[in-house]
């Protein structure tokens, strides 16, 4: 059990966020009634944010009391795949341009197939191959997307 | 043009081969995601949003319109069979038509499910076509005060409707108009909020935005979770229902798709809402309510012919007044205006084809997926029965390629992949992302209405409530926001994911 509950800690983030955007806007200028600046609307939304953070987190600390607590968001899920998922589309974002379309996306996927629910070698293979090669025929062949090529041209 | 010239129009355009292959494309993916849980036809259409951009803006609608209806469909196939909902408007179909499948009748329940949606979706499409030009004619005497306050109104219902607490929903709206208002201000040509980095000029596209929120982010959770489903093993068969069984559900199907079409128009209604609805009243209407719930067909028929119906109905405040209804319109809102058709009231003057060429695809979409449910229903079946693990990379991968190919740059990868992220944590602390697509969505529409407004009126606030229609809207939207106050609708809201 931890300290505080989802919505104090998530409500505390916003209230932070929202004020930040205030103090960005502030810096676009507001300006008047007549003519308002172009941070005028994104200062309305911060605003927004704060004062409906500030409800829920009273909201959610009055709570506190009666709910003791709260289990912790990561608990009792595998969340190492959902950091290696992310990892892997950071990655592929990444390599995107420097190994080309085709290599990057067999990679990916046969990462994917091999990491989350191990498949053998062969479905990780053929399935990262198939994969490449079918969004490689849609997209650049058919749809005339400029996909990114390699070093060896592909 | 009158009314029946418009409708061959629409016909005209709908019958062109292109568009009847791209129909049958929207409803065929429309189904495929609707049969598979954990991808909807919100997903679905930020995935397919891209590739779009090389085809004819009407065709272009066309399958997108496809996919959203077509979803409604597929979602009943998982709910029969696997108890698992494909949809969320699917979920009450679970109650009744599991219960079917386990007493061997999955083969009417699938039947009428089809039959109805289809039965419902051709009235819905018709209530469109007669009710979306009146509206959109009285839209025309909307000046930007009237905007504003409609665009309020929407965000207000929508956040009233979103489950969980209402600061949570209000709070996603305030930040979706944020993330809308980055970028480019469009009347004093300056940049906001964007860090110097050159592709945020122009504010987040919406394609990442959603593609993130609703597409990665719900791999993200599924991955972390077992994996594993069962599909129900029984023999379909006999799936025309039988006399008994259209008499006990035409009722139900007909008082369905008057449900679903209204509640669809309304803002935040759409077809979830309207699906519980119906099945609630025709519990309440049945000579047998105790029975709903072992397996009676008007519990498959009237959700199913409800949430099809309100299908069509939320295409009327999107079409006749730029309104979207809930994140797939507002989804469809941003691809009309990246095609360059700005939708509202003068979609339907200026953009004719587009308007009833949509319209008749409905009609023709509603009729290829009842021809194509029920022989493919062993299909669905067998795509049901495809592993995750197998499924996951390739979702992943339309989402890369999607966001790669909308200006061929690696940061809107970056863009999707952070709020995937951030669409991760939002469910995890049960914060809807709906609201926050609609805000987002609205957010530049409604700044503009905004400081349009109050240049206008030289700064006077008071332009909001001196104009009747713009007063009448405001009040809605404070009365809506005072509603939860009331001690005994305070505790009406359903929980986050209900």
């Amino acid at each position: 059990m931890a300290p505080f509950n989802h919505d104090q800690i998530s409500a505390a983030a916003w209230l932070a966020c929202g004020g930040a955007i205030v103090w960005g806007s502030t810096g676009h200028g507001l300006g008047t009634m007549a003519a308002p600046g172009s941070g005028f609307i994104t200062f309305v939304a911060g605003m927004g944010i704060c004062l409906f953070a500030a409800i829920g987190l009273i909201e959610a600390s009055l709570r506190q009391g009666k709910e003791g607590g709260w289990t912790p968001i990561l608990k009792g899920v595998r969340w190492q795949i959902t950091l290696l998922v992310l990892c892997a589309l950071t990655a592929y974002a990444l390599l995107l341009s420097p190994l080309g379309f085709i290599l990057c996306t067999a990679l990916f996927v046969g990462f994917m197939l091999r990491v989350v629910k191990p498949q053998g070698w062969l479905v990780v293979a053929a399935g990262g191959i198939l994969a490449a090669l079918g969004t490689y025929g849609i997209f650049e062949l058919w749809l005339k997307a400029q996909l990114p090529k390699g070093p060896w041209g592909f | 043009m009158d009314f029946f010239q418009s409708v061959l129009m629409g016909f005209q355009v709908a019958l062109q081969p292109g568009n009847l292959l791209f129909c049958f494309v929207g409803v065929l993916i429309g189904t495929l995601v609707g049969v598979l849980p954990g991808l909807g036809p919100v997903a679905a259409i930020s995935l397919l949003l891209p590739t779009t951009f090389h085809i004819t803006p009407v065709s272009a609608v066309i399958m997108l319109a496809g996919i959203y209806y077509g979803a409604m469909y597929g979602g009943s196939t998982t709910s029969i069979l696997v108890n698992i909902p494909g949809e969320a408007s699917s979920v009450v179909t679970c109650l009744d038509g599991y219960q079917m499948a386990r007493r061997g009748r999955a083969g009417p329940a699938l039947g009428i499910s089809a039959f109805g949606s289809f039965i419902a979706g051709t009235l819905a499409v018709l209530g469109l076509m007669f009710v979306a030009p009146p509206l959109a004619e009285m839209a025309l005497k909307f000046g930007p005060p009237e905007y504003f306050s409609l665009m309020i109104v929407g965000l207000t219902i929508l956040t009233f409707l979103a489950s969980g607490p209402m600061w949570k929903a209000l709070l996603m709206a305030c930040f979706g108009l944020f993330l809308g208002c980055m970028g480019m201000d469009s009347i004093m040509g300056t940049t906001r909020f964007t860090w110097d980095i050159v592709e945020l000029s122009e504010g987040f596209g919406l394609v990442p935005v959603v593609m993130g929120l609703f597409g990665i982010s719900e791999v993200l959770l599924n991955v972390e979770q077992a994996m594993e489903r069962s599909v129900f093993e029984t023999r379909i068969q006999n799936l025309f229902p039988t006399r008994k069984d259209w008499r006990d559900s035409m009722g139900a199907i007909l008082r369905g798709s008057v449900i679903g079409f209204f509640l669809g128009i309304l803002p935040g209604g759409g077809a979830t809402i309207s699906a519980f609805t119906a099945y609630a009243v025709e519990r309440r209407v049945s000579r047998h309510p105790e029975k709903f719930g072992t397996g009676v067909i008007e519990g498959v028929a009237a959700p199913e012919a409800a949430n099809n119906a309100a299908t069509g109905g939320a295409f009327i405040p999107l079409l006749t007044l730029g309104i979207p209804t809930s994140a797939t319109m507002a989804i469809l809102l941003g691809a009309l205006v990246i095609y360059g058709t700005q939708p509202g009231p003068m979609l339907i003057k200026e953009h004719p084809n587009l308007f009833w060429g949509v319209v008749a695809s409905m009609y023709l979409g509603n009729f290829m997926l009842l021809v194509l449910n029920l022989p493919l229903i062993g299909l669905w079946v067998k795509v049901l029965k495809i592993p995750y693990p197998i499924l996951f990379p390739l979702i992943l991968l339309f989402c890369l390629i999607g966001a790669y190919s909308l200006n061929n740059n690696v940061a809107q990868i970056l863009f999707m992949i952070l709020f995937g992220f951030l669409g991760y944590l939002f469910k995890k602390f049960q914060y809807e992302a709906a609201p926050l697509v609609l805000a987002f969505v609205l957010g530049p529409m409604l700044e503009k209405a905004l400081r349009r407004s109050l240049l206008h009126s030289g700064g006077d606030p008071a332009v909001f409530l001196t104009r009747p229609i713009s007063a009448a809207l405001l009040a809605i939207a404070l009365a809506l926001l005072l509603f939860p106050l009331i001690p005994k609708f305070k505790k009406k809201r359903p929980a986050f994911g209900e």
